[in-house]
């Protein structure tokens, strides 16, 4: 018989490196979970990926088992990937640092558009736009 | 130790532009509540059995939380830069909602621990048992060996599909009178249950001192534990004396240089049994082992991991 899902966890951490500290320890172990049983899954299952922010969702189940789900990389880390820089900037407002298309734009929303929430190709692109523009991206075209 | 929440109310829309935000600021990753990832939920696993108004969670916006220290020096100034970004979001086109910014302390005593109310006894093979220190379970028949542990922090409730394939293998290896090493001993559960199975003599070790300090505290809980020696040790480096056993429950490419070490420490035709393997880096591990002149015994499943029993290929 299927367990029933008692809590269901949102977290971006690092591939491969997930401690007991936050935001892993007070998010999971509020909601039940065993700590290390949990850090031990997610870095075995992410390890190649170390170096990224992975977006991963714990189903919690009544019995306090869980299973998780890995999902795409943040927008702020396919747009650096996209424009070939490592960090953005400490003053979008004023110090551009990159440059990305909105083909690029599109593209990426398209990749993650089942983990947005948005209505619509056109509502992802919005926010990954105004994710890019606040690291000093200048979006052209 | 004390941590500082920090949690900035917004909308699903600025939710990335807001996790960047803290990331930019020097958060190890942050916490995510969204009400549409609970909405969405049901639509994207329609095989769940759940109820939406029985998990807790919110119903409007998201919230985006990330942790602090309580001795980062410059929280302050932290606080007022989230604050001066998050605000310019909306030159950028986001809607940034009410973008409240709101601080709780939050200690880890009150997370560390929170898990162990759901912990009970299980029986995990033919023979052994776990069960929390704090249980007065006793065995039902007359060959259960029970091992009680408080894991703490460290990894090892028993319960964990790499512990069972390891608690498998010991009780599939073992006859009794072995010298064993246990690598990467965690809460010190295989150690342990390696000394119910016979082993006359057992050393445990983890590079982690929380680890060594969680194993010693277990073996002190099981009599028949009390004389398993535990150091801090990097893998099996600077250790010579020779064993019949083997045994390591930690990740496959921490298992990779461990098995030339395993080589040399091993008896001829000892048992070398890997966990901690999960399915991919399989064929890694065993591709080492052979490269390192070990015969594959038997690869054991469980889910997605995979636990290897390998002896020391006696020259014939």
């Amino acid at each position: 018989m299927a367990k029933k899902v008692a809590n269901i966890v949102k977290l971006q951490i690092p591939a491969g490196k997930a401690t007991p500290a936050p935001p892993v320890g007070p998010a999971l172990g509020q909601a039940g979970i065993n700590i290390m049983g949990f850090t031990k899954d997610f870095n075995a299952r992410t390890a190649d990926q170390a170096g990224l922010l992975i977006p991963v969702v714990i189903t919690v189940y009544e019995d306090r088992s869980f299973d998780f789900v890995t999902k795409t990389p943040p927008a702020s880390v396919l747009l650096k990937k996209a424009a070939g820089v490592e960090h953005g900037s400490g003053e979008p407002n004023t110090n551009k640092v990159a440059t990305v298309t909105s083909a690029q734009v599109k593209e990426i929303a398209e990749t993650k558009m089942q983990d947005l929430n948005a209505a619509d190709v056109e509502a992802a692109m919005r926010m990954i736009e105004g994710t890019a523009r606040s690291m000093g991206f200048v979006v052209e075209g | 130790m004390k941590w500082t929440e920090v949690n900035v109310k917004t909308t699903n829309e600025a939710v990335e532009a807001v996790s960047s935000i803290f990331d930019g600021l020097n958060a190890v990753g942050v916490k995510i509540e969204n009400a549409l990832d609970f909405e969405n939920y049901r639509a994207s696993n329609p095989a769940e059995l759940m109820e939406l108004k029985d998990i807790p969670h919110i119903t409007e916006g998201a919230i985006v939380s990330a942790y602090y220290p309580d001795d980062t020096t410059n929280i302050d100034v932290i606080l007022s830069q989230l604050r001066t970004k998050v605000n310019a979001l909306v030159d950028f086109g986001l809607d940034i909602g009410e973008a409240s910014i709101t601080t709780v302390e939050v200690q880890d005593d009150n997370w560390a621990t929170a898990w162990k109310k759901y912990y009970h006894p299980v029986r995990i093979t033919r023979y052994l048992t776990v069960k929390p220190s704090w249980s007065d379970y006793q065995a039902s028949f007359s060959d259960e060996k029970v091992i009680s542990l408080d894991p703490g922090m460290a990894f090892g409730t028993g319960t964990h599909p790499t512990t069972r394939l390891c608690l498998q293998a010991l009780e599939m290896t073992m006859r009794g009178g072995e010298t064993l090493y246990d690598v990467g001993t965690g809460s010190g559960v295989l150690s342990i249950a390696a000394k119910h199975l016979g082993a006359s003599d057992v050393e445990a070790f983890d590079v982690d001192d929380i680890a060594v300090a969680a194993a010693q505290e277990n073996f002190d809980l099981n009599p028949i534990a009390k004389d398993i020696k535990v150091s801090a040790n990097d893998l099996l480096k600077g250790i010579n004396r020779p064993v019949d056993t083997i045994v390591a429950n930690i990740l496959s490419d921490i298992l990779v240089p461990l098995i030339p070490q395993a080589k040399q420490l091993l008896n001829s035709n000892g048992y070398f049994i890997l966990s901690g393997i999960i399915d991919d880096k399989l064929e890694l591990v065993i591709d080492t082992l052979i490269a390192n002149d070990f015969k594959i015994e038997e690869v054991l499943h469980y889910g997605e991991w995979r636990g290897v029993i390998a002896t020391n290929r006696k020259d014939d």
